[in-house]
């Protein structure tokens, strides 16, 4: 039972952590219906701006509101470097473009700031509590706590306040939502910067924890990208529930059945999704959204 | 005279191309080039910097004694990206320039692996850093290695945790590369052999966020001792801390990357007390002592392995050329295997037949952050 409490406790902190990742992908599917592969980028790009921060010795707090103001900037410039030019295009020259923007973000910051991992300091002093049988990392609290908190100001924001309504029409039709007088290109571009900033956060929550470095974007990047499949692309809910599912099947499934498989377990339930629901959990279906 | 039209565009042809081929004639007998695929970009792209290094390094003294056969020793740096399929595209591009004589190829056995079968049809030296025994034992004539094989390190974790630590109750965790499955399976051999067969063998794939799984099958088997073969020194930064913040503080006796530097600066305090094999140990003789000194010197960091053996292997290399008196691929070979006594950084060269240099490890220990020289292990077959 102690066993089964501090598996859980793992799948959910690391599952939190594909949530948070996996929110941004969906936000921009949403708005754009492309699929942004430089998301995993913005964890990283946003964790090495914290690491230059608090080098530079500034407060922690401090570091935080700079760095997520940095992946705002960048949220601006991918949304008019990346996506703004090719709006008119078919979703495939998008793609090809988010791709592109990955692999130059990441080469860019290899190159600035070198190829050597970094270690940055977590947010509390305290690494954790002995809660009985489990040990609870601080920082896997945090992100915990981060993405329940996001949760519910992500239903507050999208159901309740009118900005998040134009943004859902946006989303829905949006030669509609134009013809209603909300400026499209605008709507698209606050997407583009929460979801920078979103992914911003999620590299900063995880940095302390998986270390900082040039690819820990991708590999966070390649599960969240599952489980929003798994979840149900475009859906806000879908991609918390697919990030945490995903996060406890490949813990436990590395503890019960194989470790060196634990990627697999991921993939084979993404896989199965794909087979037999691949609208995912939360997803409508093809034909009603058509 | 007279001229004809086919005669002046030859001779025009000859006109522009003769500069050319001048300067690229020139150019071959000015230099021994000497290539090197090493991680740029990629996850290794640190270590592989440090590579460069080394290399460097040994370069500048060998060119400042007077280079090669009488010529500058250049190297011709491509970068293998950290991966298998990378590597086999940087040795094929370098394998492409005729006047490379001999190259340096990867410190990570699956990327050693992955070239193998070129560097058989390139039929020149290529000198490794890669540890998986196997390498040097299937009948590949042109790969020698600078470090201490797989079969030493497993030998030399097994013996001092046996014998001087007095532990038999053994958990391996090992990468599932390999590296990682070749060093685990020569500790489980070595373990057999001194009667403490493991209690537990584990896997794991590389680039994993997360070791829970790992850590608790640890603790469960309820082993006295740890000895580990990890790759990646982030993720071995990742399982050394939930290691310890799952109550796990068994002694642990590891592969060379528990006493790397970037693990050490990573991992922190959860590394404190480990016990590593290194195959360099800056303390461990005067050789390594002088090349430390260098290496501070020239670039205000501390050596380790990643830098040692590229540093020996061009020393070693340059030297058996020089011996050779040709660069005669059959006549380099002869030369590098010929190498006994010779007293590198990594430790005392007596190649065997196989073209393994080195037979033995040094022991370090991780005390409070600083590696310490605890003693060599040397075995004789």
């Amino acid at each position: 039972m102690d066993l089964v409490l501090q598996l859980l406790f793992t799948g959910i902190g690391i599952g939190a952590v594909y949530a948070l990742v996996a929110l941004g992908f969906v936000l921009i599917f949403r708005a754009t219906n492309v699929v942004n592969f430089a998301q995993g980028e913005f964890s990283m790009v946003a964790a090495y701006l914290m690491v230059v921060c608090v080098e530079l010795g500034l407060p922690y707090w401090l570091s935080f509101v700079i760095a997520l103001a940095g992946m705002a900037l960048l949220g601006v410039i991918f949304n008019l470097g990346v996506y703004y030019p090719l709006r008119h295009r078919t979703y495939l020259p998008v793609i090809i473009a988010t791709i592109g923007a990955s692999i130059l973000l990441s080469n860019s910051v290899l190159a600035i700031y070198g190829p050597q991992p970094q270690v940055l300091q977590g947010w509390f002093d305290t690494p954790g509590i002995q809660l009985g049988p489990v040990y609870l990392d601080s920082q896997y609290l945090l992100i915990i706590g981060v993405t329940i908190f996001l949760v519910l100001f992500n239903f507050w924001f999208f159901e309740k306040t009118l900005l998040g309504k134009k943004l859902q029409a946006t989303s829905q039709d949006k030669e509609m939502a134009s013809l209603l007088g909300i400026s499209v290109s605008t709507m698209i571009m606050i997407t583009f910067i929460y979801s920078a900033v979103l992914g911003g956060l999620a590299g900063i929550l995880v940095a302390p924890v998986l270390f900082v470095s040039i690819q820990m974007g991708s590999t966070i990047a390649l599960k969240a990208f599952a489980a929003t499949i798994i979840g149900g692309f475009g859906d806000v809910a879908g991609a918390i529930v697919g990030g945490l599912a995903l996060g406890v099947i490949e813990t436990f499934g590395a503890a019960y059945i194989s470790v060196p498989y634990k990627d697999g377990f991921a993939f084979l339930v993404l896989i199965a999704f794909l087979v037999f629901r691949p609208q995912g959990i939360f997803g409508e279906r093809v034909a009603e959204k058509a | 005279m007279k001229l004809t039209r086919r005669e002046f565009s030859a001779g025009l042809a000859a006109g522009l191309a003769a500069p050319a081929l001048v300067r690229s004639a020139w150019a071959q007998g000015a230099t021994i080039k000497i290539g090197m695929c090493v991680p740029v970009t990629g996850p290794a792209a640190e270590q592989g910097l440090w590579a460069q290094n080394g290399a460097k390094l040994a370069l500048a003294a060998v060119n400042k004694a007077g280079g090669v056969l009488g010529k500058q020793v250049e190297l011709v740096i491509e970068d293998d990206q950290t991966t298998n399929p990378g590597i086999v595209l940087a040795f094929s591009k370098l394998a492409a320039q005729s006047d490379i004589v001999a190259f340096l190829g990867s410190i990570r056995s699956t990327q050693v692996q992955a070239m193998a079968p070129d560097v058989i049809k390139v039929g020149k030296p290529v000198m490794i850093g890669g540890t998986n025994p196997d390498l040097t034992h299937s009948g590949n004539p042109w790969l020698f290695r600078f470090r201490p094989n797989d079969n030493y390190s497993g030998r030399v974790i097994a013996d001092f945790g046996v014998n001087t630590l007095g532990k038999k109750k053994w958990a391996i965790v090992h990468s599932t590369d390999a590296f990682g499955t070749a060093g685990g399976k020569a500790l489980t051999e070595a373990l057999t052999k001194l009667g403490a067969p493991p209690v537990l063998d584990q896997g794991y794939a590389n680039q994993s966020q997360d070791f829970t799984p790992v850590v608790l099958a640890v603790k469960q088997s309820g082993a006295d001792v740890l000895g580990t073969y990890f790759t990646f020194e982030n993720d071995l930064g990742i399982f050394a801390r939930q290691l310890r913040q799952l109550g796990v503080n068994i002694p642990w006796v590891g592969s060379p990357s528990v006493v790397a530097v970037s693990s050490t600066k990573l991992a922190g305090p959860a590394l404190f007390g480990t016990y590593g094999v290194a195959d360099f140990a800056e303390d461990s003789s005067d050789a390594a002592k002088a090349f430390g000194k260098a290496y501070r010197d020239a670039y205000k960091t501390a050596p380790d392995n990643q830098s040692a053996w590229p540093y020996d292997a061009i020393t070693i290399l340059s030297a058996a050329i020089n011996k050779a008196g040709s660069t005669d691929p059959n006549k380099i070979r002869d030369a590098i295997l010929a190498t006994q006594k010779f007293a590198g950084a990594e430790g005392e060269y007596n190649f065997d037949k196989n073209g393994d240099g080195l037979h033995g490890y040094n022991v370090v220990k991780n005390d409070k952050g600083k590696i310490v020289y605890d003693k060599h292990i040397d075995f004789n077959d």
